[in-house]
């Protein structure tokens, strides 16, 4: 997956991965200046003299302040250029998610928290970076350095780059011991720490009803259990690799290098079969090896979380889109049977395999008329409903907008012919005006307005400290019903002759309750309308009553047909008014008085 | 970090953690007396003295052997702290916030506890065994070089000790440079998160405009910005680490040129000199590497503060000696509070709720409707006046016996993961099989068991079968009847119910109300005309309470509010 993501700044990667080879080779040289100055000293050390003065010297000194600063400079350079590519592709990346996920089946969302989308577009992208940014340079550096200079020691004097070599084995050894069975350890934590975390949501969310039932004791318990679990799993895992990852890290210590390099030097110089300036390049050498590989290894967890993060990304990027038509033919719902005709052709949805949420349903709505659609909660009014604007598409059938599979409709065109008001109002963080021109962003102020004032909500608008330029939620907070109305006011705008209201009778505040019910019979005049109601009485007049169940469409007519049928709409009917009239408030049959 | 570490331990861990850190200052200074050795190993081999040699090489071994035992030690020691620090976290939270006011948990910070208690607790539990022996040795090694420095080779010494202000102004200047671009960038961070999560919220409103792929501006130009402000903080930081690391490598380039012109001028010995200059790059090379650590130490350090600002929170006051409510008769008694100092929502709030009878509070949007109620269940305590339940103030009830007294049905339900029957048995932990039953028969939860393929067993909540609105609101009513509390906090539901849910809901909450207080915010008619005592609250303030017809004859907001309800009770979407 990582290989697939990071593909478009492959080049530059390349490129940073070029230079620091170049930076780990240049970051030798100031040491083997050291050993060759060294060397030019060794006549005078050897006759313990004062050198002469020889331009060699300099020369030396000069090629290693060069040295100094070329890789200071290709180091720097190697850093920008990862780093520069991480910040580029996380915008890319980011772009691509959220591109995608606006293609994708609007289903997908709901069997999601925001949270986790969240999550995936801005936490687990930023979680590449270490990947991205800093892994392939720390790899570079760990193969460069220890290669360079264990070929070039070999060459000084392969016994004791040998020697040298035994606390680096060692050290490998037992990294590989700690690090054994790690993958199931990984899991084992990752797990317990879910645990933790369900835990803290547990305490923090619920904390209304943790307190309101007395249950404090008991999700604190639950918590600090989960936390107590988590520390020993945490001191177990820690103790049970200590003894190998300190053997590793011991072994790897400059001082421990160090002490053996010099004890095998001893060893070769003291019984002459090594010259005392040979030793010089393996004491300033010899450190650099481990220490490019530790750093490397310090990293793996978050190469792991790196990792981690790509598959969840290359998820979401692999769930299907919905498909677009594949050319921008001038199709056009209005031909055929005219611009508000919409059919549903044994239309069948479900989310999963298990169970169907829409079988087999055939509906006709007729330009200008408006149907209901009623029934109990998981009868799927709302999943017939929400196939119409494309939410999802259908499993089988077909759903028709002006005789055209509105499958075959580019989504530009599909949404300038149906608009779609909700229960739950949600406003952009935006202006005002914005929000209102959300579906015809070219619109012009007067429109706004007109759309504003038809939807009873102008005069709050101008109420608000900059009017049609207030930011939603930063300059001024509106209520339900106010909400309600805008976007009553943005679906007037949009003005799309097929309009699905879903449940958009009930109301968050009931003081504008009346303000909103002016506003919707303004937006539903001469409209094609899909209506999903739960509040039967407002629906009495309308072309036609659909009654769902388990998905299926039970029974088709008017208000006064469905009555005198007697089925199922009746007996809702009835259950409904008698709810309403004899014991709409639950004091009704407390022996309180009911009419005062 | 250290300072707020040790904060967070109590006497025995706290005296561990010190001698860790001494263990550390120990493997520092004897990384950096190997290091020193080296100069006399290296000298007397280039001179053949090979007896000094061996000496010294000897020594070495064993400063290296000291050096392997202490770094075990601390090792094993930093694992005990670390997970000192953990235990210690936990439980800290765990009490603390189960002793927070309820009204300082709002979205932001319940979202940001679990990851402090995950990745933040992480972080620092790993620090003491992994972080900050390499900080503290990256510090104390190059210092005990630089002072065995002083005293072999002052010229050379000294070099290295005008580095080390060099090097600390270069990171200081860096940064500085950092820190004004984190912020910026943090903000833009935190934009691009809220844009992210409105994304995903209103993707069906933004479908149905069609503004979901395309044209997304909003989003588009927070991430433009996000990624932008990052590449500043990058470029920045960038500048500012290459000071440092030339200020560094500088002492290697000074040092070699000082070591060439002593050698030559000055009477150094020349295997001294080469010994020095290996010892020079020694001395840079851990503070190299110190720079790296810097963005890990900064995250534990933020993690370390985010908890402690959880921690230094003011928990809500809870008396020693809890005293008993009388009866269920709930006042208030000109109660003021606001949720900020400068934006009140109460002013003087005073009404009576007598015990056993039905109040019923009404008024607009905004009016501090729920917020009566939230004070009332002690979520928050007033800022003047009292709460009173059965004669008793709020504050000396304490939290614990104010929820022995109340029950609440509110409008959002949280459902723990657990079977049907976990989430009602909430209501009264120790009630028994029969008792649960019943409570979960009167709110009709039978019904939705029934339907459920696991029955009773069904699990809910976080990652289980999803309820419906309707059917959520039957659980909490199972709830508050299993509690059998004497007073009962309601609030109306408005959004519509589908007529099956709201039946049910109804008909449980009429076997709910029965011979209790009853405080409820009302949105039906029925609810208020049938109520004792009618409540008008208008932006914070009581501006009338009597019964229906009382406030009928008066007129003013209640009876506007009246005629508004008459009116859209009788609306239809279209008319015959």
């Amino acid at each position: 997956m990582i290989s697939s993501l990071i593909r478009p700044v492959q080049g530059r990667l390349t490129l940073a991965v070029g230079l620091m080879a170049l930076a780990s080779l240049v970051q030798l040289v100031p040491a083997l200046a050291i050993a060759e100055l060294a060397r030019e000293f060794a006549p005078s050390i050897v006759a313990e003299v004062t050198p002469d003065e020889t331009a060699s010297y300099w020369t030396i000194g000069w090629v290693a302040v060069g040295a100094i600063f070329a890789m200071l400079v290709l180091f720097m350079a190697a850093g920008l250029v990862s780093h520069l590519a991480d910040s580029a592709l996380s915008l890319h990346v980011r772009r691509r998610l959220v591109d995608h996920l606006g293609r994708v089946p609007l289903g997908w969302f709901g069997r999601r928290s925001s949270g986790t989308v969240r999550k995936v577009v801005q936490d687990d992208v930023s979680a590449l970076h270490h990947l991205v940014a800093h892994a392939t340079l720390d790899v570079t550096a760990a193969t460069v350095v220890p290669v360079v200079s264990l070929l070039y020691l070999f060459v000084v004097d392969w016994r004791l780059t040998l020697i040298m070599l035994i606390p680096v084995v060692i050290g490998l050894v037992s990294f590989s011991l700690a690090m054994r069975g790690a993958m199931a350890k990984y899991a084992e934590y990752d797990a317990s720490l879910a645990r933790l975390g369900a835990a803290s949501v547990e305490l923090v969310d619920g904390i209304t009803v943790v307190k309101a039932f007395g249950e404090t004791g008991r999700a604190h318990r639950a918590f600090r259990e989960a936390g107590e679990q988590f520390s020993a799993f945490f001191y177990g895992w820690m103790r049970q690799t200590a003894r190998a990852s300190v053997i590793f890290e011991v072994a790897i210590s400059p001082s421990a290098i160090l002490a053996t390099v010099l004890a095998g030097a001893g060893l070769l110089v003291g019984t002459g079969r090594m010259a005392a300036l040979d030793v010089l390049p393996f004491a300033l050498l010899a450190l650099g090896i481990t220490g490019s590989m530790v750093r490397f290894m310090y990293g793996t967890q978050q190469v792991r979380e790196g990792r981690q993060a790509a598959e969840r990304i290359g998820e979401v990027l692999s769930v299907k889109a919905l498909p677009e038509p594949a050319s921008e033919e001038a199709v056009s719902p209005t031909t055929g049977h005219g611009a508000g005709h919409v059919a549903y052709e044994q239309a069948e949805f479900s989310y999963n395999e298990a169970t169907k949420a829409v079988r087999g349903v055939s509906l006709e709505l007729r330009p200008g008329s408006v149907t209901a659609l009623v029934g109990p909660s998981g009868s799927g009014k709302s999943t017939l409903a929400r196939l119409l604007p494309r939410f999802d598409d259908v499993d089988a059938g077909a759903v028709r907008l002006g005789g055209l599979d509105i499958r075959r409709l580019p989504t530009r065109h599909l949404y300038e012919h149906v608009g779609f008001v909700f229960q739950d109002v949600a406003l952009l963080r935006t202006t005002v005006r914005d929000n209102i021109r959300l579906g015809r962003p070219d619109a012009g102020d007067e429109a706004v307005r007109a759309a504003a004032r038809a939807a009873q909500i102008h005069q709050r608008v101008l109420d608000t400290p900059r009017g049609y330029d207030s930011v939603v939620g930063d300059d001024t907070v509106f209520s339900g019903g106010e909400a309600q109305r805008i976007s009553i006011a943005r679906a007037l705008l949009a003005d799309a002759p097929v309009l699905v209201l879903d449940e958009a009778t009930a109301f968050a505040d009931p003081e504008s309750e009346a303000a909103v019910q002016e506003a919707l019979s303004q937006l539903v005049a001469g409209r094609t309308l899909l209506v999903i109601a739960h509040r039967l009485h407002t629906i009495k007049g309308v072309d036609q009553i659909a009654v769902m169940d388990s998905g299926r469409v039970v029974e088709l007519g008017t208000h006064e047909q469905l009555l005198s049928a007697g089925g199922r709409y009746s007996r809702l009917w009835n259950a409904y008014e008698n709810g309403r009239t004899g014991s709409e408030s639950f004091l009704a049959a407390t022996g309180e008085e009911t009419s005062r | 970090m250290i300072k707020l570490l040790t904060a967070l331990f109590e006497q025995g861990a706290r005296r561990r953690f010190r001698g860790l850190l001494a263990g550390l200052v120990l493997v520092g200074v004897l990384e950096g007396v190997t290091f020193v050795l080296l100069a006399p190993v290296l000298s007397t081999m280039l001179k053949g003295d090979h007896v000094r040699m061996w000496w010294w090489i000897g020594a070495l071994a064993l400063v290296a052997a000291l050096y392997g035992a202490a770094l075990a030690w601390t090792t094993h020691v930093g694992y005990r702290v670390g997970t000192n620090a953990l235990s210690s976290i936990y439980a800290k939270l765990g009490d603390h916030l189960s002793l927070l006011p309820l009204g300082w948990f709002n979205t932001e910070r319940t979202g940001s506890i679990s990851r402090l208690v995950t990745k933040g607790a992480v972080n620092i539990a790993g620090a003491p065994a992994h972080l900050l022996r390499p900080v503290v040795t990256a510090v104390v090694s190059p210092l005990t070089v630089m002072l065995f420095m002083l005293v072999i080779e002052w010229r050379i010494g000294l070099a290295l000790l005008l580095s080390a202000p060099v090097a600390l102004g270069a990171q200081r200047i860096s940064n500085a440079m950092i820190t004004r671009a984190d912020v910026a960038w943090d903000a833009s961070a935190a934009d691009a998160n809220a844009r992210v999560l409105e994304y995903a919220r209103m993707q069906p409103v933004l479908r149905a405009f069609g503004r979901h792929i395309d044209g997304n501006e909003l989003l588009d130009a927070s991430l433009t910005h996000e990624s932008a402000m990052g590449r500043r903080l990058l470029l920045r930081g960038a500048t500012g680490f290459s000071l440092y690391l030339a200020a560094l490598q500088g002492v290697i380039v000074v040092a070699i040129f000082l070591a060439i012109y002593l050698t030559l001028e000055g009477g150094l010995s020349a295997s001294l000199a080469i010994a020095l200059l290996v010892l020079t790059v020694r001395f840079v090379e851990p503070l190299v590497a110190a720079a790296d650590l810097g963005s890990a130490a900064r995250l534990a350090t933020e993690s370390l503060k985010r908890i402690n600002a959880v921690l230094d929170s003011p928990v809500m006051p809870e008396p020693s000696v809890p005293r008993r409510a009388k009866n269920s008769e709930v006042v208030l008694d000109d109660v003021s509070f606001g949720y900020d100092e400068d934006a009140p929502v109460l002013r003087g709030v005073s009404f009576r709720a007598p015990a056993g009878g039905v109040t019923a509070i009404v008024g607009p949007s905004g009016s501090g409707k729920s917020t009566v109620l939230r004070l009332i269940s002690r979520f928050y305590d007033a800022d003047d006046g009292a709460v009173l339940i059965g004669g008793e103030d709020v504050r000396n009830l304490g939290t614990g016996e104010v929820m022995r007294n109340v029950a609440m049905v509110f409008q959002d339900v949280y459902l723990f993961e657990g079977s049907i029957l976990d989430n009602i048995r909430i209501g009264r932990r120790d009630a028994s099989d029969e008792d649960v039953m019943e409570a979960a028969r009167t709110a009709r939860v039978d019904e939705i068991a029934e339907r459920l393929p696991d029955g009773w067993e069904t699990q809910v909540g976080e990652g289980g079968t999803a309820l419906s609105g309707g059917e959520r609101q039957r659980l909490s009513v199972a709830r508050a009847l299993l509690k059998n509390a004497p007073v009962l906090l309601l609030d109306e539901a408005t959004a519509a119910l589908d007529p099956e849910n709201e039946a049910a809901v109804h008909e449980a909450i009429r076997h709910l109300a029965h011979q209790r207080t009853v405080i409820v915010i009302a949105h039906r008619i029925n609810t208020v005309v049938a109520a004792d005592r009618i409540v008008v609250l208008d932006r914070g303030a009581v501006e009338d309470t009597g019964t229906h017809t009382e406030l009928l004859e008066r007129g003013g907001r209640y009876a506007e509010f009246w005629s508004q309800r008459q009116q859209a009770a009788g609306w239809r979407l279209v008319h015959d």
